[in-house]
């Protein structure tokens, strides 16, 4: 049989009456945010290499990398903050912080601009792939990994060839070689 | 014979902010029959899998639903690592036990506020939602999110948590348990809402059996099946038997709801003994070549997963069957004989979340 008792809540109910709120007084009081929060994503814009990796993985497509005008642009209003782009970036220099970005009532992009290369105008990071002939075993595994397909491999032919127009020198291929016979020069 | 007519209700409704409409068929206030009609929230998430690369895919199942975010991630990524053939280390199991039954704290406290609120018992509502706020701080903490977690990978979890959060977490549960049993005993044996749940909906265990409800909904009515039993993630490794009621009212429903709440938090306790150290997640090579189906239990009942890969990086199928999709068929069932003021109070007693169902 079920008990039954009156006015039960009346203990919770007073005790409401003299007690502090439990809600913070924001935007008077400083909203508190715990230290792995996903508010936003931010990059570190100099070490960015412009391979695109984010880009590809963003589940809602809200970045865009252009590699000629070495920018990065992403759409705020678009971002889910899943961290995608942060697991996928080769070269960390992604991140989620904590704290919201700013509303706004039109959709707008935040564009950032690699610095300038030096005069050589060499790849940015780690130089080009180069093959070593005698040990690769032409899995094709680099060309898998590589984000801008700039390497093609013949399997039957034995042939491995760079597109060094292409080449962001990630790394990525060079991480993956099974054989160790890639190197970043 | 009383007059018929025919009341439409919804999709906006005074339960809460879920479309379902009903056409209830009424003979003066009784209600003799309801013909159900969904899909004004359709969104077509299933088809997306078709696009999205299977590891991405992930952010898109667990947006499904708001309430259950964790469980459709862990319930995706499960039946891929199946196909695949991945072991998930036992920590990365532990960790998805832990956020899993969280998110069952915070479902069932976010259903007894709204049981609440559908009575007009405004101060109870408020009190359940400020329990369960502690629940999404701690979800705050520990995955980065309060609502979608983005926790959850093909091959394990992205987040590990230390000893300290894990004592941290311990901690706010405890508060939680402590907070909880006023409000748990005003719910259980306040006269007033006795009145309004004692005797309302009676499902029998045959009738929910037969119309295939799950969950606490199926609990409620006295059957003791609950798909943790499969010893699914770190289920296996803890002691677990399902909550049930024998009465089938809506009393028993809120009743199982309640004490599986404090179950929950009894199994993350377990789980935070046992936890063992070591890796929280493997590296996952290929695609899936094959199909799995698998059950989980959600909060509100039981969720199936089926999904099909052909070698490629894009899954063929994904199929997703939410338990509110079961429920409603028993829901059905319980309308019959009741009074049109109660309609609102029953609809809500199995849990309803129609975004999920329609996907």
């Amino acid at each position: 049989m079920r008990p039954t008792r009156i006015f039960p809540f009346a203990q919770t109910a007073l005790q409401n009456l003299f007690r502090k709120p439990v809600t913070t007084a924001y935007p008077f009081a400083p909203a508190q945010y715990p230290e792995r929060m996903r508010g936003h994503v931010e990059i570190d814009i100099e070490k960015c290499i412009s391979c695109g990796l984010c880009a590809r993985s963003c589940p809602p497509g809200a970045l865009t990398v252009d590699r000629a005008a070495r920018t990065w642009t992403i759409n705020r209003f678009d971002c889910v903050q899943c961290g995608s782009c942060v697991n996928s970036c080769p070269k960390k220099c992604l991140r989620l912080v904590p704290g919201y970005t700013t509303p706004d009532t039109a959709k707008h992009s935040e564009t950032f601009t690699r610095p300038a290369p030096p005069e050589s105008d060499a790849p940015a990071a780690g130089g080009h792939p180069v093959n070593d002939p005698d040990k690769c075993v032409y899995c094709t595994l680099c060309a898998k990994k590589c984000p801008q397909q700039a390497i093609t491999v013949d399997r039957a032919a034995k042939t491995w060839a760079l597109d060094a127009e292409a080449c962001v020198g990630c790394g990525l291929c060079a991480a993956s070689c099974p054989k160790k016979c890639l190197t970043m020069e | 014979m009383a007059k018929r007519s025919i009341v439409p209700f919804g999709p906006q409704h005074p339960v809460l902010p879920e479309p379902v409409h009903l056409d209830l068929v009424l003979e003066d206030e009784v209600v003799v029959g309801a013909v159900p009609s969904i899909g004004f929230v359709h969104r077509g998430l299933e088809k997306l899998v078709e696009t999205k690369d299977f590891k991405e895919y992930v952010y898109i199942a667990e947006r499904v639903c708001g309430i259950c975010s964790f469980g459709h991630g862990m319930g995706y990524c499960q039946s891929v690592e199946h196909i695949m053939g991945v072991e998930v280390p036992r920590r990365a199991a532990y960790l998805r036990t832990i956020w899993m039954e969280m998110s069952r704290i915070h479902s069932h406290l976010l259903w007894l506020g709204l049981l609440a609120d559908a009575m007009g018992f405004e101060s109870l509502f408020m009190q359940s939602w400020r329990l369960r706020e502690k629940i999404l701080d701690m979800f705050d903490a520990t995955t980065g999110g309060r609502i979608i977690f983005s926790v959850n990978c093909v091959g394990g979890v992205l987040k590990d948590m230390d000893s300290g959060m894990l004592a941290r977490l311990v901690d706010t549960l405890n508060d939680i348990e402590r907070e909880l049993r006023p409000l748990a005993d005003t719910f259980l044996q306040d006269y007033t809402v006795g009145t309004r749940l004692v005797g309302l909906g009676v499902l029998k265990a045959e009738d929910a059996t037969l119309a295939g409800a799950v969950g606490p909904m199926l609990r409620a009515s006295g059957v003791a099946y609950d798909a943790r039993m499969l010893g699914y993630a770190a289920y296996g490794d803890l002691d677990f038997a399902p909550v049930t009621a024998e009465a089938g009212d809506s009393y028993a429903r809120c009743e199982v709801r309640i004490r599986e709440i404090y179950q929950s938090i009894g199994l993350i306790r377990q789980a935070v003994q046992k936890i063992p150290e070591g890796p929280i997640a493997v590296p996952v090579k290929g695609n899936p070549n094959g199909e799995h189906f698998m059950r989980i239990e959600q909060p509100r009942g039981e969720a199936v997963y089926y999904v099909k890969g052909s070698g490629s990086k894009f899954i063929d199928r994904f199929r997703l069957r939410t338990p509110t999709t079961s429920n409603i068929p028993p829901m059905l069932d319980m309308l019959k004989g009741c009074q049109l003021a109660d309609v609102p109070l029953l609809i809500l007693t199995i849990d309803p979340c129609i975004s999920c169902t329609e996907r």
